[in-house]
């Protein structure tokens, strides 16, 4: 059955569009500040004005990570569900005071970090200790993120009201899933930041229980990455299809990888402390197989993609084995950076399984590789496809028209992006695997041989990061020219329907008690025993440590 | 009721659906699948060996 799809009122437009402001403007903030940091990294610059190299460090990841991503989500979120089960004026008020609320906990976490109080890094690990505003700010963000939640939970819920015994639109079920995952991880990095941090932070306590922080930041970290890839995987399975002239695979299919998703994504924590005393490597290693199984959905999302793509071809007559290839629409900008981004995940996801894979953790633990790879999933993957989903999103909200002009730039934008994080990315792994460390700044490490072997790679990094940032500077013009600039006119909001020749989706998979009690249950099998472990054998907490660096 | 389920079926036979088929999306899932595991054992003899 096709699904009907509601239009966007102006006052839903601006509130989508507030998310995106914050967006864009993160994303040039952000991005220069990683510009700066891979010019100190390349061993001929040193930051002016006394600003430190940590600094800039905290507020390129937070900035980026946090900030940019989640900003980004919730408003594609928010307009996605006033597309598929509309937005009442109650709902859209709770989304406005989480919009604000996220907006204040901002500014006092950025103003905090760009005032070198808070230079802790984006996974403000103890003993370091930031002031006290970076703490409340974090929190206000997610309790903001929180009430979208609800705000998303609630929509599904009156829509299923008046359409008793309907499937939930897609898109819509997908968006209440990702909700569900980042409602559930946060509940951890709350946690740590509520009992531990701020009063510590605030003198409240003298010591931190340093694994204890840490394994509750990681509780939330790992399902953080896939609250960035999941919406990417919404425009993937759900939009990309009506892009192409094609048609979703099997709606079943794309409903089971995010009920998988939610499931597996959030106790895996570990595998980010595979190196970390005090906890017990028996329960490493459960988690670790745990890991493994997040895989399944990435690779049903994968043959899902090239079965959409090849559906779609050869509906249009190119039969021969791949020449679907040919029938994709590679000058259409809403294709060309998203597909960029699949292709990306390739090597991406590859890496994230050797991190993954226990004792082998090792070879690239604490190194840049490190750093490589999440700049291909979220750097890459993720952006380039929120880049991708702007290009209709923008205009459809803001009544304009997407011209050939900014289409073709936004191709060159989607090269020149790929290039550079093809020159960064690829040294950071390379340098990676030589044992260049991430996080640090440039160092000669008292002449150490080994050194001599990353030094070019750091050089490409900075080159690659400087071609990154003509990348960002092309992203936020198209951004602004699409606000401001481009003609009035209409522009579509594609939304894909379901292929004829799909099986039909089984009641089961919108049984929402059911995956998330499994989804608890996975999480307290995983976590309740190495968790007492780890309380009941604490060492003494840690004294905090402030402008350790700089 | 029986001539007509015949008739259908006769017509599905002489008219085959459209071209479905997955030949290239199961050959680039291997190709997708090589990678990986290639890319993997390269890890693996760097732990290995050191």
């Amino acid at each position: 059955m096709m699904e009907k799809h509601l239009s966007i009122s102006p006052k839903e437009a601006r509130l989508v569009m507030a998310h995106m402001y914050v967006a864009f403007i993160s994303l040039l903030v952000g991005g220069l500040m990683g510009l700066l940091q891979t010019f100190v990294r390349s061993g001929s610059f040193d930051l002016p004005f006394g600003i430190g190299y940590y600094q800039i460090l905290t507020a390129h990841g937070v900035i980026l990570a946090l900030v940019l991503t989640t900003f980004f989500i919730i408003g594609f979120q928010f307009a996605l569900m006033s597309k598929t089960v509309g937005i009442s004026d109650k709902q859209r008020l709770s989304a406005w005071i989480g919009f604000w609320t996220m907006l204040i906990g901002t500014l006092l976490t950025a103003g905090t970090i760009l005032t070198g109080k808070a230079n802790v890094l984006y996974t403000f690990y103890a003993p370091l200790k930031a002031f006290p505003t970076f703490y409340i700010g974090l929190a206000l963000v997610v309790v903001g993120s929180w009430i979208a939640c609800f705000t998303n939970f609630r929509q599904l819920a009156v829509w299923k009201k008046t359409h008793k015994g309907e499937k939930s639109p897609l898109l819509a079920f997908m968006v209440v899933i990702n909700m569900l995952l980042w409602y559930i991880a946060t509940l951890g990095v709350a946690a740590t930041v509520l009992i531990q941090f701020i009063p510590w932070s605030l003198g409240m306590v003298d010591t931190i229980n340093v694994l204890v922080s840490r394994t509750l930041f990681w509780y939330f970290g790992h399902p953080l990455v896939y609250f960035w890839l999941l919406p990417a995987y919404m425009a993937w399975y759900a939009i990309i299809p009506k892009i192409i002239g094609g048609k979703i695979f099997s709606d079943a299919l794309a409903r089971l990888s995010f009920v998988l998703f939610l499931m597996f994504s959030i106790p895996v924590g570990f595998h980010h402390q595979l190196t970390e005393p005090g906890i017990d490597p028996l329960w490493k290693f459960i988690q670790v197989v745990l890991t493994f199984m997040v895989i399944i959905p990435s690779l049903l999302t994968a043959f899902s993609m090239f079965a959409t793509f090849e559906m779609a071809g050869r509906s249009k007559g190119y039969t021969s084995l791949f020449g679907w290839i040919k029938a994709l629409p590679w000058k259409d900008v809403r294709f060309f950076a998203p597909v960029v981004g699949m292709l990306a995940f390739i090597p991406a996801g590859t890496g994230g399984i050797i991190n993954a894979s226990h004792q082998m953790n090792q070879v690239i633990h604490n190194t840049i590789w490190v750093t490589g790879h999440f700049h291909l999933t979220v750097g890459t993957t993720v952006i380039l496809t929120f880049f991708g989903i702007s290009y209709w999103l923008i205009p459809s909200l803001t009544g304009r028209k997407l011209t050939k002009k900014i289409n073709t730039l936004g191709i060159i934008q989607t090269i020149v992006w790929s290039v550079g994080m093809f020159i960064m990315s690829g040294s950071m792994h390379i340098a990676g695997l030589l044992g260049a460390p991430r996080r640090s700044a440039y160092s000669t490490y008292t002449g150490a041989e080994q050194v001599d072997t990353w030094i070019g790679y750091q050089l490409a990094q900075a080159i690659g990061g400087t071609i990154l940032f003509i990348g960002i500077v092309l992203m936020v013009y198209i951004f602004f020219y699409m606000v401001l600039g481009a003609p009035k006119g209409k522009a579509s909001f594609p939304i894909a329907e379901v292929s004829e020749e799909a099986e039909p989706t089984p009641q089961y998979l919108e049984n929402w008690k059911l995956w998330i009690g499994i989804t608890i249950a996975l999480i307290l099998f995983a976590y309740t025993i190495p968790f007492i472990d780890i309380i009941q054998h604490s060492p003494p907490g840690s004294e905090g440590f402030e402008n350790l660096i700089r | 009721m029986k001539p007509e389920r015949d008739n259908i079926s006769r017509e599905t036979m002489v008219n085959p659906k459209k071209d479905n088929t997955l030949k290239g999306t199961l050959i680039s899932v291997l190709l997708l699948g090589a990678f990986i595991l290639i890319s993997w054992f390269i890890v693996f003899a760097i732990f290995i060996s050191r």
